[in-house]
């Protein structure tokens, strides 16, 4: 392998910006630590980094570093969406980390480099920087979750989140060493035409490696059965960290995930739909029916992303490039309505953080209902929201695939998380308040909020609206 | 301004309206007047409507998911025009009942039956299943909250149980949809009608069954019909309307629009079944009404025996039968929402639906009794009255099928005429109810106002039943012209 070029630098310049802004922040934390500069750095580098990233061109075929990283459509689209879901992140933090006493330099550096992890993971076309990728992920993710030292459930959940995410890289580490013992390479390319060429007579061996890997990957998507980690973390997380955990880490594990399955894993496209499709049955099933007995605000929206999870899948495991584009779909509308959901826990305050804390908030606050309202419709997939779009196009990539009855199990558990999300809104408008008013909502929350509905609304008034975007790998 | 969206998006506006100023008072203007418009722009469907013409009129097609090969398109041909007046009308109604009925959270209740309005008039403009489906599903949060903000003390239990049940068959119809959309790679309703053959019979047992799941969940058929007590007797008068009069009959109109001219293999297939639960649904449902000792859940029974009508007029597959159908839709809409309006004007003086609390009303409000008495008296299929030209058509139908369908479905009418005689009995004559003693429980002007539209249209329809036939003649000859039908 040759040498870094400056074409090569030139493809990471979205995450070489958040790298510089994580590092301008760790130079000066002594000085920023009591002032709101992290949060305008962040955002600001978030902005640059989107502008960097969306200025390639969607069809472009670039790849830099030896063809570790490729900078292609597929890149593109979920660079932008890391960007832009950072920017939301970092607004819904603001007031909740002043608040909590959580240092806010490290915290926002943290948020940049694990968004540097999920956007070089989306863009990785070999198995080691990938590996690179979602370590640095997890571990900027194990911090944050623990960060608030002094409360003991959040101590519980970064260990708890550390020791799983440990097994699961070792499994990954485990699937990438048999799958390079047994092709001699790690790139994905090579990996498929080696696959191709063994034709039907794959070894069980190499598959065994394959399925180690997609088994990694599930775990950083949480889909069942390596979700149970989800449940604890973003309980015990404060809660934009558990937004960020279930919007983006679970957008780049599904980034990951997808392009290894169509890039990598190919030829044994049967094998691997079998197995995902399995993943997705189990995931939309169990995270439905265990969300309806949580009482938990995270807890809840936790089960909620697991058969999330699940749907996501669906796309991938139709094993084509219509697929991979409705799973980028579900990815890159899921983002906004959950951080939109989990924006209206913030925005509530420890009231939030409970399912009857919604109780009367109707008539307390009647716009912060409508908006959680629309979230939720857009979580249950009710049309003209974002989340219907999304589940039509995956169940429309499973039923092209053939795969019908794996589309009438999603759909019949969707009916089940619709008593879920609606249990949240017949406290909202049908009881009557219990509690005083909540505080004011914080300019920042507002802000992200308002943002995070405008993209619901438009991705179910135009279904369409991220057509352009979503290029399969 | 095309007609069709300008119907659609009239309510959407006044909604909005109502959301952005913050005065209650102005939000039950806003409402009436948004309501009043939308009936206004509508008489096009009247004056210009060609009814000889069994083609979709006043068409709208714009381009609005290319990549799924979907259009925003608009259409109506003569079945849908009677149901968007009705809608229309029955709109105006539920803002005047309203008036005084509603006293909480006012802004939000306009808001939400005016969304409800363009859900219902945007459904039966729709003229591709994916527009259809939008409102379909669009109709559920607006009942949802009004059953459960604003209902009685069993709201909450009935607005999730009514989410659930309509949720649970409206998903197979999108598995169902979406199928249809990757077989065809297209929606228009006319389009896939006119390909039917391109799909296997069991494709069509398949997604008639899809369909069917979400369909008869609306209608609702036996044994599907157990949130409709619930939810009909819950919500707010102009909830139980909206029920009864609408939301019930996008059922029928699905089978109507989907059902019979795309899947005819899987209608014949089903015919049988269907026309088995229909009339069980009839006579079941009939002798349940008998039972009940509250006066709308009586009223909300009989709608499952009526609906049995329906579904038994249009699986008959004859066009007398289908247009017995579908007229006894328009009919029952009208005078299960007059029923309703009447049981929540005498609720709102006496605050009890028990009909033991009732006796001698008529010594107190003669006015209303005589209004009660008529759509009483038409609800059973008097002579005259609206309801008998649908009953003799659908059973005329039924009697060309099997003689005992027929049989049947006389002995629920029979019973029909008992359950309401009985109640109109218990509840308007006789001595006066000592509970009800210094209580004035006449009509006001406004109430009034309400029912005599019904009453005329109740009348009108009785002795020139023509006037929505002649709608139907065109397309109900070209429906079961293609694929379906003896």
């Amino acid at each position: 392998m040759n040498g870094v070029t400056p074409s090569d630098l030139a493809l990471l310049l979205p995450e070489l910006i958040l790298i510089g802004a994580a590092l301008v922040l760790l130079l000066t934390a002594h000085r920023t630590r009591t002032t709101s500069v992290g949060t305008t750095v962040t955002l600001l580098a978030a902005i640059a980094a989107l502008w960097a990233a969306g200025r390639v061109s969607p069809d472009a075929s670039a790849s830099g570093f030896g063809g570790m990283l490729a900078a292609d459509g597929y890149a593109r689209y979920f660079r932008v969406l890391f960007c832009a879901g950072l920017a939301v992140v970092a607004l819904l933090s603001e007031r909740r980390i002043r608040e909590t006493g959580i240092p806010r330099p490290e915290y926002h550096t943290l948020l940049l480099l694990a968004s540097v992890g999920m956007m070089l993971a989306a863009s990785s076309a070999d198995l080691l920087p990938l590996y690179l990728a979602l370590e640095l992920i997890t571990i900027c993710a194990y911090v944050l979750v623990g960060i608030r030292v002094e409360r003991p459930l959040a101590n519980e959940a970064a260990i708890k989140y550390f020791l799983s995410g440990s097994f699961a890289s070792a499994l990954m580490l485990l699937g990438i060493s048999l799958t390079y013992g047994l092709t001699g390479t790690t790139e994905f390319a090579g990996i498929a035409s080696s696959l191709a060429a063994d034709g039907d007579g794959a070894s069980p061996l190499l598959i065994c490696g394959l399925g180690l890997i997609c088994g990694g990957l599930a775990f950083k998507v949480a889909a069942v059965p390596f979700h149970a980690w989800a449940p604890d973390t973003y309980q015990g997380a404060s809660a934009p960290v558990a937004a960020f955990l279930a919007a983006g880490s679970k957008a780049a594990g599904l980034a990951a995930l997808c392009r290894v399955v169509v890039a990598a894993f190919g030829p044994q496209a049967e094998v691997f739909s079998t197995m995902l499709a399995a993943l997705a049955a189990l995931s939309v099933v169990l995270g439905s029916l265990v969300a309806a007995a949580q009482t938990d605000m995270k807890r809840l929206l936790a089960y909620s992303s697991i058969a999330h999870a699940g749907f996501a899948l669906m796309g991938i495991a139709a094993g084509t490039a219509e697929g991979a584009a409705a799973t980028m779909t579900y990815a890159g509308f899921y983002v906004f309505m959950t951080l939109g959901a989990f924006g209206m826990v913030i925005a509530l305050g420890e009231r939030g953080e409970r399912v009857d804390g919604y109780r009367g908030l109707a008539a307390q606050r009647p716009v912060a209902a409508a908006g959680m309202l629309l979230f939720l419709l857009s979580l249950t997939g009710i049309p003209l929201t974002a989340g219907f779009t999304a589940k039509f196009s995956v169940i429309q990539s499973a039923i092209h695939a053939g795969r019908t009855e794996l589309a009438v199990l999603a759909v019949l558990s969707s009916v089940v998380a619709a008593f879920v999300y609606m249990r949240v809104a017949v406290g909202m408008y049908m009881k009557e308040p219990c509690e005083p008013e909540p505080a004011r909502i914080a300019p920042t929350v507002c802000l992200a909020l308002v943002f995070a509905a405008l993209v619901t609304l438009a991705g179910g008034l135009f279904p369409g609206i991220l057509d352009s975007w979503t290029v399969a790998p | 301004m095309p007609l069709l969206s300008t119907l659609i998006l009239l309510p959407l506006a006044g909604a909005l309206a109502i959301c952005l100023l913050p005065s209650e008072r102005l939000a039950r203007w806003i409402a009436l007047a948004a309501t009043v418009a939308t009936a206004v722009a509508a008489a096009p469907l009247v004056t210009d409507f060609d009814k000889s013409s069994a083609a979709l009129q006043f068409t709208e097609n714009h381009e609005w998911i290319p990549s799924w090969g979907i259009d925003y398109g608009l259409g109506v041909d003569g079945i849908s025009v009677p149901f968007i007046l009705l809608a229309a009308l029955l709109s105006i109604l539920c803002v005047s009942v309203s008036w005084t009925a509603i006293r909480t959270r006012v802004r939000e209740f306009h808001a939400a039956l005016l969304v409800a309005e363009t859900a219902m008039i945007g459904l039966f403009c729709a003229s591709n299943l994916f527009l259809f489906f939008v409102f379909w599903e669009l109709i559920v949060v607006p009942l949802f909250l009004l059953i459960g903000i604003w209902g009685g003390p069993g709201r909450v239990y009935a607005s999730v149980k009514f989410l659930l049940f309509t949720l649970a068959g409206s998903v197979l119809m999108l598995v169902g949809m979406i199928t249809l959309l990757d077989v065809f790679g297209t929606l228009d309703f006319r389009a896939l009608a006119a390909g039917h053959e391109q799909l296997s019979g069991t494709q069509q047992a398949w997604l008639f069954g899809a369909f069917l799941a979400a369909f008869a969940v609306k209608v609702p058929m036996f044994p599907v019909h157990t949130w409709l007590p619930n939810a009909h007797t819950e919500a707010p008068t102009a909830g139980s309307v909206i029920l009864a009069g609408i939301l019930l009959k996008m059922g029928g109109y699905g089978f109507l629009r989907l059902s019979l001219p795309v899947l005819p293999e899987g209608t014949e297939l089903f015919t049988r079944p269907m026309l088995v639960a229909s009339v069980v649904a009839i006579v079941y449902g009939a002798y349940v009404t008998l039972v009940q000792t509250d006066i709308k859940r009586l009223i909300a029974y009989s709608s499952v025996s009526h609906m049995g009508f329906v579904t038994l007029g249009i699986f008959t597959l004859t066009s007398r039968g289908v247009e017995g159908g579908i007229l006894q839709m328009i009919n029952h809409g009208i005078l299960s929402g007059a029923l309703f309006l009447c049981v929540g004007m005498i609720y709102e003086r006496t605050h009890t639906r028990e009909i033991a609390d009732y006796g001698g009303v008529v010594r107190k409000a003669p006015i209303y009794c005589t209004l009660l008495a008529l759509f009483c008296l038409a609800t059973t299929g008097m002579p005259g009255l609206n309801s008998f030209v649908g009953e003799v058509l659908i059973i005329s139908g039924a009697f060309e099928i099997d003689g005992l369908l027929g049989a049947l479905a006389i002995w629920g009418v029979v019973l029909g005429t008992i359950y309401l005689v009985w109640l109109f009995y218990r509840v308007v004559m006789g001595e006066l109810n000592p509970t009800l003693e210094g209580k004035s429980l006449e009509l006001g002007a406004r109430e009034v106002a309400t029912l005599l539209p019904l009453a005329i249209a109740a009348i009108a329809l009785g002795l020139y039943p023509e006037c929505v036939l002649s709608y139907l003649r065109a397309p109900v000859a070209e429906l079961l012209s293609s694929g379906v039908g003896p």
